[in-house]
């Protein structure tokens, strides 16, 4: 906690220094120009989570035995207990703005950890371009759970994809026009500059690694339209389009389509590493559809064209499942360096199906909102089947119920998971 | 036949007379409601079958016929998130997620009788054809028809003040004839710049028993943005307007 405290206050001190001595929230008088002083506003707020998880493990998955080479847990059954407190604020001053997001995590005195999830300035030269500084969330693509058109997007997780993510080191300029055109009705124009910034040992990039990305959207015959490009020497050349529409009231559609050269992919072929460099085609379409019961369905389809195929994927389970039943603990623990560093994310493989059933105050029980989602893997046909229960019976105050189930067999993606089951209990403060 | 071709033509011209004069009412009372353009502070109380409340302060600000954004100032829990309508289209941003999704008219953001399309209400004018039916000694009454399928009602009944032309009870109803909601206009208020209206709208649905919503304007005044506010661009930046 004293950690947490110590990180966190020289940045809270920074900005009531910013702030200077005015009052909160100053009350604006419709009748006078406010002041420079009187257009000076922070504000504050928050969430506070407390998360337990109880899961019960699979002790036979290769991605266990890794994970817990040493100290092996007596029983299946395990618990996670922690809180998060997320802290915002914002600053404005006239043109001028700053924006600060943090994230803690604490699991005791000697495991805590602070993330700044965004701090950045904006400037407004005048109401149609913004210029922006710091680290920043970039959110692209229309997709609920997968963004195959989110070339500079925090990796998401389709389990929780709401979840606030850190941001980008990145520079960037934004101009926006609207159109009194029926057909043409807005566009903006979006250029990201992200400066090279070294490794962690080394603060210094080179010049020729800087990466820049490019967003322009429209909003064309009632349709919201995105084309994108990304360009960087080291990492794979990516362009791509996402669109959204409402095709009647109640139903809406949304597709992202993306074409990426040179993707360095990994997999595992005779035992050992290997890699291959391709070029090809990312897709998404989905729907978000309300029922007259209040029911929202969200469903997508997504193609990972540089995803695993079954076969690729049967061999890095065997390899994980060979080197984690081996005695030697030095293979044991490359092979678990191996596969964070390789063979990261929740969803290694190429085709997957996203279903979410929504219902606010079912039963007429009064506060409570629940859902229904599942992730399916269309080629290994595993799954994952999650289901929330959320609570408000107080102004910001929230409870979350969270069971999820996996299924499939070992040698499968959501099968070969490191438990079986878990319940997650949320309690979530606003302020 | 020359008399019945102008019996026919005379009752055209009648009966288009009268859906005009209808039209011109129902623009009249848009007017008396809100100006075309302005800025607006609201709160929305929900009240539960249960007896039990929950509060809503939203930031409205609109141009024009239809473009209107909304922003969420309360609760915490919802502050920050921001709503866009522009024609028939919405967007809600919520700020976790850091980008707008495609909504629904009929969909409640806030829960309660209110839905997204209540809480971004464009003008009537905008929405409906009017036609007069019969009123009382001391208020008109109009029926009105959605100009089109997207249109969150498909007719509505209105009762408006013979006097100074304000609205004061609209009842909603489905394309099969179903009554949705009854929304009540009361407690007049001068809202200053020559605007005076109902400051409260009491909302109930045979839909939703038991419960009740209050929307209460709490300040109205006229104000002029550039276009670029009704942007997607635009909504996580809401605040800086206020």
């Amino acid at each position: 906690m004293k950690c947490i405290a110590r990180m966190m206050l020289p940045l809270l001190m920074a900005i009531t220094l910013l702030h200077g001595v005015n009052p909160l929230h100053a009350q604006e008088d419709s009748d006078a120009t406010p002041s420079p002083e009187q257009e000076r506003k922070l504000e504050w707020n928050g969430n506070f989570d407390v998360k337990y998880t109880l899961f019960h493990m699979h002790e036979s998955a290769a991605l266990y035995k890794l994970q817990f080479l040493v100290d092996k847990p007596s029983s299946s059954f395990l618990t996670q207990y922690r809180f998060e407190p997320y802290l915002n604020a914002d600053y404005r001053a006239r043109d001028l703005a700053f924006y600060l997001k943090t994230h803690a995590t604490y699991f005791s005195d000697a495991d805590a950890s602070v993330d700044i999830l965004e701090a950045y300035g904006s400037f407004n030269p005048s109401f149609n371009t913004t210029l922006q500084a710091g680290k920043r969330v970039y959110n692209w693509g229309k997709g609920y759970a997968f963004n195959p058109a989110g070339f500079i997007n925090p990796v998401k997780d389709p389990e929780n994809p709401e979840l606030a993510q850190a941001g980008l080191l990145s520079s960037n300029f934004e101009y926006v026009k609207s159109f009194s055109s029926e057909a043409l009705q807005n566009m903006s124009f979006l250029f990201v500059v992200m400066p090279s910034s070294g490794g962690a040992s080394n603060r210094f990039g080179e010049l020729k690694q800087t990466e820049l990305a490019l967003k322009t959207s429209f909003l064309l015959w009632d349709t919201d339209i995105d084309v994108m490009g990304f360009y960087s020497i080291q990492k794979p050349k990516r362009v791509g389009m996402d669109i959204a529409r409402n095709l009647i009231e109640n139903l809406e559609v949304h597709g992202e389509l993306t074409y990426s050269a040179n993707v360095e992919k990994f997999t595992i072929a005779n035992n050992v590493l290997a890699s291959s460099s391709s070029s090809g085609t990312s897709y998404l379409f989905g729907i978000r559809y309300l029922h007259e019961s209040n029911t929202t369905l969200i469903a997508e389809y997504y193609h990972n064209e540089f995803g695993l195929s079954e076969s690729e994927f049967e061999e890095y389970n065997r390899f994980l499942s060979t080197h984690a039943q081996s005695n030697d603990p030095l293979l044991i623990q490359q092979t678990a360096k191996l596969n964070q560093s390789y063979f990261r994310g929740t969803n290694l493989m190429k085709d997957y199906l996203y279903l979410k059933l929504s219902q606010p105050e079912p039963l007429d029980l009064l506060y409570f909102t629940t859902s229904i989602f599942t992730i399916y893997n269309l080629a290994d046909k595993s799954f994952l089947l999650s289901a929330t229960m959320n609570y408000k019976p107080v102004t910001d105050i929230e409870f979350i119920l969270w069971p999820t189930i996996i299924t499939g067999g070992g040698n499968t993606e959501y099968g070969g998971k490191n438990f079986r089951q878990k319940v997650e209990v949320w309690i979530r403060v606003f302020f | 036949m020359k008399t019945l071709s102008a019996i026919v033509m005379f009752s055209l011209l009648a009966s288009s007379g009268a859906a005009q004069d209808a039209n011109k009412l129902l623009k009249e009372v848009d007017d008396n409601l809100m100006p075309e353009s302005y800025e607006a502070n609201r709160k929305l109380i929900n009240e539960e079958p249960n007896g039990s409340k929950k509060e809503f302060t939203f930031y409205t600000v609109k141009k024009g016929k239809d473009r209107i954004a909304m922003l969420y100032l309360f609760p915490a829990s919802e502050k920050g998130r921001s709503t866009l309508r522009l024609g028939d289209n919405m967007w809600l941003y919520v700020p976790s997620a850091n980008k707008p999704i495609r909504i629904t008219s009929l969909q409640s953001v806030v829960g309660g009788v209110f839905n997204n399309a209540d809480l971004m209400q464009l003008e009537y004018s905008v929405e409906y054809d009017a036609t007069f039916a019969e009123g009382t000694e001391k208020e008109y009454m109009l029926n009105l028809k959605a100009k089109n399928k997207t249109v969150a009602y498909d007719k509505l009944k209105m009762w408006i003040t013979k006097d100074k032309k304000i609205l004061r009870k609209v009842e909603a109803y489905s394309a099969s004839g179903m009554l949705i909601k009854t929304l009540e206009f009361k407690e007049d208020k001068n809202f200053g710049g020559g605007l005076t209206r109902p400051s409260v709208i009491e909302t109930y649905s045979p839909l939703y028993k038991g419960y009740r919503s209050l929307m209460m304007y709490q300040t109205i005044k006229k104000r002029q943005f550039p276009d670029e506010v009704f942007t997607l661009t635009y909504m996580n930046r809401l605040n800086e307007l206020r």
